[in-house]
């Protein structure tokens, strides 16, 4: 065949043509049938930099990946890759590039070392190069004493990096990267950004695509992607400066109250529900209008200027997102009798053993009704199983666990009305539509007709489903589905709902309007249990709870664990608090003659 | 093409289907139940068929036509008929299925140049064995006809399956079923799996060619299915007793041949479909479905209509069934296999080329 089919030494900046960028991407569109996916991106990758690229699923983030890594020709517009065109040279960008799609593009059947295998033997990699560069990828990795062992039974975490690591294998000059850290836990994501920080100082140019403004800030530059387009290209520092001086944050007797005022002022833009304050943006640079400070300043508002995030400028450049009348509260149907305690959550050595696995280790924990509470806990750390155990599906080998004062050892099924869950899956029939499932749902819990139509009629208007409430769900965005499952999760009001991971990748303005929701439920004794590795989400929590090899090893309010931790760890966000106290935790069991399983 | 990249991929799929039971299995165990289930099930026997008669003769030899009758073992005379309006009753509620009219005067013409005429009358419902037993008459009428005429018995004789033994035929055609059923499966399966795990998205960003990458799936599953084959003609072999009277080697060439042509369809199919469900159902339906209506493996293409016998051509089944049988029955030299070898061999590199032109390395 020809000769550009041959794998040349690594490409010399010559290869860039005299072009500046190791991308370059010029009035690039891409349509599926009639719709767009992107539209006139404009983009330049400077070598060794890592390049972020933010937006919520659907924003076309994996689209422009695959069209930057040739295995998807734009219809309009062009994309050089190291000076070659990447729909006449495809061939030649497929061979020169690592790409590493988003989900977990493994063998399973195939050992780690059988996968670096053959991602080193399809480009003719010596064998004296591949096992000296296996040693030193695998062993920073922490990959290297599992060499034998078959990539499906390793965890998420163990898994990205093993993906990362087939694709450093033939030391490519550009790395693509989709949504590497979708599903890792903090511990693993660090381990990841710290190959990728060496990488980048080899000399690699990194693309990272993500839709986790807590991760965008490692990146180097960073390109907003909203529906297709690129709102905004510039570092982190800069995003965040843009909208400094109009970020505040308000503490306040009546949320209600204040969030109707902030909707009806013409100079908000944003506001957001977190767990003790309401934030918000105004148009307005180091001012605010007087009526409205007279406004929020009633039942004892507190008005204070706080730093601005990636979030605060995402949402700021995609037009602001004023959401319309907070939520009303839910309805009085004809409840199933209350629970004794309402929305109490009560452990007392918890304990759930499968076999010699000890996968909840004596969880003693109290959480009051309408409190949000954030449960952290690495892949594997024994969160699904604390929950599975709360809703009633997994047998208590030891203690034993109320929910507003009723034993689940004892009468678990007694509960069965009063637990609203949803999955990370949205566990929702594709094939009906958002009426269909929320009847159907309604069906379930046993509400009857009249009940069924105002649960529905509430939960459409809190959701705001409304416009969509005849469209098959299987047509629907993520945010969308996100939304109608949390609509189903909560129509019979429930006393506890459990949520897990609930707002990963959803949009910011599709983030705020759910935690607005979440907030009004809390307000009205609603407990709500959120299952999260995404640090944002926390910040929507009065209490966060960790939870590590099955144990818990903290609980209480985030500025509260962090003041615990000695100084000189010097954590600052809840990411370094967490990982500070994984770190504590397992110098402990070392101490006492445990050794620290590798839990990433 | 670069052998070490074809080899990476070779590598890399005998790893997979070695330890994954779910391919194994169906490599090796379903094709051994089919067998055995369908060895079993599928029986063209025709033997105690019901038999009625009416002598309209009463005469030493229509007593003798029947007792040649009553006493094979194909036929068990229950009733006695004294008009062909009890016959037609009695074939409508199925308590016979064969009758035989002896007409007058039936005597007088045995052994005279003239012909003596019977006639057989058969419920033609399910016509496959309908058509066995008329034959299974018909010859015991002609024996007895020629016994008549020349005062010797003749024996019929019947070529390739002596015993007349529907198994021997039914095993013999089964071969082409079962490779066309499972081998398909397996390789679509193979490809579509990492289209939705996305893994293939991978391989698109590599420096593997579609040759590379797609003969890399073929040769290790045509090597699987080729032990398959030989395992099933083993089986038929040793358990059934098929007989094999052919050249070993040429049905080793054919079976090959055919292997991979089933397989590449698999690729082909792969090349068009996103998802599993969708390949398994399309799998089904162009390749085992039809190989079985179509391949003559139970119901003689000679008999259907001509447009469909044009249409049996399409389905590579029919030329194995034709070289398998061939082989193993009649001991088919080259001269017999040219065609039907040819037409298959032209079929595989056709579906090899056409998934090597539409299989794309992007994604969409």
């Amino acid at each position: 065949m020809n000769a550009s089919e041959e794998l040349t030494a690594p490409p010399s900046a010559d290869d860039t043509n005299g072009l500046e960028g190791v991308i370059v991407t010029q009035n690039l569109c891409r349509a599926y049938g009639d719709k767009t996916v992107l539209r006139n991106v404009n983009l330049s990758i400077k070598p060794s930099e890592i390049f972020g690229l933010l937006g919520p699923d659907g924003a076309g983030k994996t689209t422009l990946m695959q069209v930057m890594a040739a295995i998807l020709d734009p219809t309009e517009g062009s994309c050089t890759v190291m000076g070659h065109d990447s729909v006449k040279e495809a061939y030649w960008v497929n061979s020169h590039i690592g790409y590493m799609f988003q989900g977990f593009a493994l063998y399973d059947k195939l050992s780690i070392e059988e996968n670096m295998r053959f991602s080193a033997d399809i480009r003719g990699l010596s064998r004296d190069v591949f096992e000296s560069r296996q040693e030193r990828l695998l062993k920073m990795a922490g990959l290297f004493k599992f060499l034998s062992r078959p990539a499906g039974n390793l965890s998420g975490g163990m898994r990205k990096k093993l993906s990362l690591c087939t694709n450093l294998i033939h030391e490519p000059r550009l790395l693509l990267l989709d949504e590497l850290s979708l599903g890792v836990d903090p511990a693993s994501r660090k381990e990841l950004w710290d190959m990728l920080h060496e990488s980048r100082d080899d000399g690699v140019s990194i693309v990272i695509s993500t839709p986790y403004m807590d991760e965008a800030e490692h990146c180097d530059r960073l390109a907003f992607l909203h529906e297709g387009e690129i709102l905004a290209v510039d570092t982190p520092e800069s995003l965040h400066r843009r909208c400094t001086g109009h970020v505040y944050e308000l503490s306040t007797d009546d949320r209600g109250a204040a969030h109707n005022a902030l909707v009806a002022h013409q100079d908000t833009l944003s506001i957001r529900h977190l767990a003790e304050r309401v934030h918000f943006q105004l148009h307005t640079e180091n001012h605010i209008a007087e009526d409205l400070e007279a406004a929020l300043k009633q039942n004892n508002g507190v008005i204070e200027p706080v730093s601005s995030s990636l979030d605060d400028a995402y949402t700021m450049l995609s037009g602001g997102e004023k959401s319309s009348a907070y939520a009303e509260r839910p309805p009085k149907i004809h409840l199933p009798e209350r629970l004794p305690e309402g929305g109490r959550i009560r452990t007392e050595g918890l304990t759930v053993r499968f076999g010699d696995f000890v996968a909840n280790d004596h969880v003693s924990l109290e959480i009051r009704p309408g409190e949000v509470f954030g449960f952290l806990g690495a892949n594997g750390a024994g969160k699904t199983t604390f929950i599975r155990t709360l809703c009633g599906l997994q047998p208590i080998t030891e203690g034993d666990a109320w929910i507003g004062g009723v034993s689940i050892r004892k009468e678990h099924r007694r509960l069965r009305n009063h637990i609203g869950y949803m999955s990370q899956r949205f566990s929702l029939y594709p094939d009906l539509t958002v009426a269909e499932n929320l009847n159907f749902f309604g069906g379930i819990y046993g509400l009857n007709r009249s009940d069924r139509k105002k649960a529905i009629d509430w939960t459409v208007s809190v959701t705001d489903l409304g416009d969509v409430k005849d469209n098959l769900v299987a047509d629907m965005s993520g945010a969308l589905n996100q939304r109608l499952a949390l609509a189903c999760a909560i129509m019979h009001e429930p006393e506890v709902v459990f949520l897990d991971e609930p707002t990963s990748g959803v949009s910011p303005a599709a983030r705020y309007k759910f935690w607005q929701l979440i907030q009004t439920l809390a307000e009205v004794g609603t407990t709500i249990f959120v299952t999260t590795h995404y640090m944002e989400e926390a910040n929507y929590c009065h209490r966060l709870g960790m939870m590590h090899q099955g144990r818990l090893i903290g609980v209480g309010q985030a500025d509260e664990l962090i003041q615990q931790l000695p100084p000189e760890v010097g954590a600052t966000t809840i990411e370094d608090m967490f990982l500070a106290y994984i770190k504590i935790e397992d110098q402990r069991l070392e101490s006492l003659g445990f050794e620290a399983e590798q839990t990433s | 093409m670069k052998l070490h990249r074809l080899f990476a991929v070779m590598r890399k799929e005998t790893r997979e289907i070695i330890r994954d039971r779910v391919t194994l299995s169906t490599a090796f165990l379903f094709p051994v139940m089919m067998l055995l289930m369908f060895g079993y099930a599928i029986s063209l026997e025709v033997e105690n068929v019901k038999l009625g008669v009416l002598d309209q003769d009463q005469s030493p030899s229509s007593a003798a036509l029947i007792d040649a009758f009553a006493e094979s073992r194909y036929f068990k005379l229950i009733r006695h008929y004294n008009s062909e309006l009890d016959i037609r009753k009695s074939m409508e509620i199925s308590e016979v299925k064969l009758a035989l009219v002896i007409p007058p005067g039936f005597n007088a013409l045995v052994g005279r140049d003239n012909l003596p005429e019977v006639q057989l009358l058969i419920d033609g419902t399910y016509s496959a064995t309908a058509l066995v037993a008329l034959n299974y008459g018909m010859s015991i009428v002609s024996g007895f006809k020629d016994r008549g005429d020349k005062l010797i018995k003749i024996q019929t004789r019947i070529w390739y399956n002596p015993s007349l033994q529907s198994v021997i035929y039914v095993i013999s055609g089964l071969y082409a079923v079962i490779i066309a059923a499972f081998p398909p499966l397996l390789t679509t399966l193979a490809i579509v799996r990492e289209k939705e795990s996305g893994s293939i998205q991978q391989i698109y960003a590599s420096p593997l060619t579609v040759p590379e990458f797609l003969l890399g799936k073929l040769i290790p599953y045509g090597f699987i299915s080729s032990l398959q084959l030989a395992s099933i003609v083993a089986l038929g072999f040793y358990w059934f007793k098929v007989p094999f009277t052919g050249n070993l080697a040429y049905l080793g060439i054919a079976g090959l041949i055919y292997v991979f042509c089933n397989v590449g369809i698999g690729l082909l199919i792969s090349t068009i479909t996103n998802s599993q469900l969708l390949a398994v159902l399309l799998a089904l339906v162009v390749t085992m479905m039809p190989s079985m209506l179509f391949s003559g493996f139970v119901f003689p293409i000679y008999a259907m209509a001509e447009p469909v016998q044009l249409y049996t051509h399409i389905f590579p089944a029919r030329y194995f069934v034709d070289l398998s049988r061939g082989i193993i029955l009649k001991d088919a030299g080259l001269t017999e296999m040219i065609q039907p070898l040819s037409l298959l061999l032209g079929y595989t590199l056709f579906v090899f080329f056409a998934a090597v032109a539409i299989f794309k390395k992007k994604v969409a």
